[in-house]
């Protein structure tokens, strides 16, 4: 009787979200329609991505992938206050997710609905990575915006955050296991046969710590903190990048330099971070795995999506920055966000199986019974069990999929910055003021854009009064000569010149 | 009516007091919308192993209590002027070392046995005051406080915290070490040390 309920219940659920249509979240194809955005803003038509954007959330109420990629793309059109009050209306959303994981994380780990017609029928907290980068990047545009006591809010919040995930993350996994356990059903995405494993098991994915942890949210962290004197708090940001990419030898130059860089500095120059953001996140699509099913005394397949990211490898990363067409300041890879999203899937695949197979189990019940009562209403559910069956390709498409970081000593004033690649030499001004700031640069396609610091009258007079070009070298924070020099006493290896240092 | 006086002297009491929580009771009504409550800030909180406000608390006030019993401070004639130097945070987890020295510098002035001289990052403020009261023209020259009268300190307390993580995937345990020293400024002898540990240990 029970399961007759069970069933009736389910069928009316999908029959309900076939009925929608299009209209609810059960449908909604967020991978085509971002498709359109990025593709907007790479060819340069930031304005008309952002009419893509709100023709597709007309709803009055906006989710949380809404203001993500609505800050992202004011951002890109250099309306900070305006990217900084979008992104802070996405992390009143994110807010209620971090209340709900420490007070009732069971809400957030089992949810219904999914098991019954899809993921998207859960509400959109944001990926882990997501929500790391969210107060990641308001912390950028607090900068641009030379607020830097809310810049050190954000990096702070970070921080937190990050232990809140860590927390939920790892009763999710308990869950889950237990849960697979008490159902003896294989979560192990190398049992889905037909799905590209290669995608997740690829060594940039297994390299990573987590799925959310990025080195450069604590290099910036490292750098918001030595600006505003606190090396103590600027230290482990330095030190947790350092760990979380070993391989990237360049990120140890911010802890050693931590205690002498401020000293180094003279009075009219700036110790400038560049930030290079390049490409956009990947998406995720469906791929359609049978799982085999049994009903009373014989076996079915029920055909059932699963999430997939495929990694665009050919993306372009630069290696240098050209500052006044004469200094090249080398830049680093820290953080690769194509791979922080494939490893935050490998993840979440072991919830994603149990409950795609618990939804094949329940489905295939539905369809039988309901045939066993009316052949037509067995169609009927059979057609809703196929329709709303996709998975879940939410994702906030328009962050960059690869963040490179530079550092250098510069004097203030206008400089000219050029970054060259396959689509030639493309230039920006950038104005550097201030003991420290923060030049970011996104390039998207073949489109550059820059985020313009809005520094205080004061320090924009005292810069300008500065002809940058003609002033002191500009000096790249790369490792110190002396180091270079040591190959010199291997006799059989020819010693390299340091490459981008200028002389 | 005739109240026994014990009985008397009761309902004196009772309306005292009810009166007392009556006065309490309309000076501070309570607003609440959901489950908030205060807590003693002295409370021991392990909810997580992570550095907290227990570790704070109990290296600030191991450290000062130790400080306050070194001869530098219990055999000087005058009361000693100190200064803190910077306590670098070896670790990788983001304490705020300036939080532990602040907590220490309160709790030993409250001692009185010692004085406090501006650090290096209350440095600028107090040398924009001294510009603003000398430079601007705003002040009474025979009012305002005078530019090189400042004193040095005697001596400069300095200091590291590091820690030791290690895990497994049921436990996680941290050893945490905060060294504290006192240095003689002029002589450069270090005058006094100590060591805080502590270990915390968390099980899934």
């Amino acid at each position: 009787m029970k399961s007759i309920r069970a069933t009736s219940k389910l069928a009316a659920a999908m029959l309900v979200a076939l009925l929608a249509g299009g209209c609810a979240g059960t449908m909604r194809d967020y991978d085509s329609e971002l498709k359109q955005t990025v593709g907007m803003a790479s060819s340069g038509n930031i304005d008309q991505a952002l009419q893509e954007l709100e023709k597709n959330n007309s709803d009055a109420n906006k989710d949380l992938l809404y203001y993500m990629e609505k800050g992202e793309l004011l951002r890109l059109k250099n309306q900070l206050p305006e990217s900084r009050d979008a992104w802070l209306l996405a992390d009143e959303k994110v807010k209620i997710w971090e209340e709900e994981a420490k007070t009732t994380p069971e809400k957030l780990i089992g949810n219904i609905g999914s098991v019954l017609i899809n993921d998207k029928t859960r509400r959109y907290d944001g990926q882990d990575y997501e929500k790391v980068m969210l107060s990641t990047r308001l912390a950028l545009d607090h900068l641009a915006l030379w607020n830097w006591d809310a810049a050190r809010t954000e990096i702070k919040k970070t921080h937190e955050r990050e232990a809140i995930i860590a927390e939920l993350r790892a009763k999710e996994v308990a869950n889950v296991e237990e849960d697979a356990k008490q159902r003896k059903v294989k979560t192990e995405v190398k049992d889905l046969k037909g799905y590209p494993v290669e995608t997740l098991d690829d060594p940039e994915v297994i390299a990573l710590k987590n799925g959310y942890q990025s080195a450069f949210s604590h290099y910036l962290a490292g750098f918001v903190y030595e600006t505003l004197n606190e090396p103590s708090l600027a230290a482990p940001g330095y030190r947790k990048a350092i760990e979380l990419r070993p391989d990237v030898k360049w990120l140890e130059e911010g802890l050693k330099g931590l205690e002498t860089r401020a000293r180094k500095l003279k009075p009219n120059e700036s110790d400038v971070l560049f930030v290079v953001e390049v490409g956009s996140a990947p998406a995720r699509s469906s791929v359609s795995i049978p799982i085999p099913v049994p009903y009373k005394s014989t076996w079915g397949a029920v055909p059932i999506s699963f999430p997939v990211i495929k990694s665009d490898k050919s993306v372009f990363l630069p290696t240098q920055l050209n500052v006044g067409g004469k200094n090249a300041i080398p830049v680093h890879p820290v953080t690769n966000i194509d791979a922080m999203a494939r490893r935050a899937l490998k993840d979440d695949m072991p919830g994603i199986v149990l409950r795609g197979t618990i939804r094949a189990i329940t489905k295939t019940v539905a369809q039988k019974q309901a045939a066993d009562r009316d052949g037509l209403l067995g169609i009927l559910v059979t057609i809703a069990a196929v329709v709303t069956e996709s998975a879940d390709e939410r994702v906030w498409r328009t962050l960059p999929s690869h963040i490179l970081v530079g550092r250098a000593t510069l004097p203030w004033g206008n400089h000219t910055i050029g970054i060259s690649g396959p689509f030639g030499t493309k230039n920006i001004t950038a104005e550097v003021a201030g003991r420290h700031t923060l030049v970011a640069l996104r390039l998207m396609g073949s489109s550059l854009y820059a985020a313009t610091p809005q520094y205080p009258p004061q320090l924009l007079a005292a810069a300008e009064a500065v002809d940058a070009e003609s002033a002191v070298a500009v000096t790249a924070n790369e490792a110190p000569k002396a180091q270079v020099k040591k190959k010199a006493f291997k006799p059989k290896i020819k010693p390299e010149p340091t490459k981008g240092v200028p002389q | 009516m005739n109240l026994p006086r014990s009985s008397s002297l009761l309902l004196s009491l009772t309306t005292a007091v009810a009166l007392g929580l009556g006065g309490c009771a309309t000076t501070s009504p309570e607003v609440s919308s959901g489950p908030v409550k205060y807590g003693d800030a002295k409370a021991v909180e392990t909810v997580t192993n992570e550095f907290g406000s227990t570790d704070l608390q109990t290296i600030a006030e191991s450290m000062a209590r130790s400080m306050l019993q070194s001869r530098p401070v219990t055999q000087s004639r005058e009361r000693p002027l100190v200064t803190i130097a910077e306590v670098k945070n070896k670790t990788s987890e983001y304490i705020d070392t300036r939080a532990i020295t602040d907590s220490i510098r309160a709790q030993l002035l409250k001692s009185g046995a010692v004085r406090f001289a501006v650090d290096i990052n209350a440095m600028q403020n107090q040398t924009d005051e001294l510009i603003r009261q000398n430079q601007t023209g705003m002040y009474k020259k025979s009012k305002s406080k005078k530019i090189g009268q400042m004193e040095g300190a005697d001596f400069r307390v300095e200091g590291n915290i590091s820690s030791i993580v290690k895990r497994t995937s049921d436990i996680k345990d941290v050893y945490y070490k905060f060294s504290l020293m006192l240095v003689n400024v002029e002589s450069g002898v270090i005058e006094w040390a100590d060591e805080k540990e502590i270990r915390k240990t968390s099980t899934r």
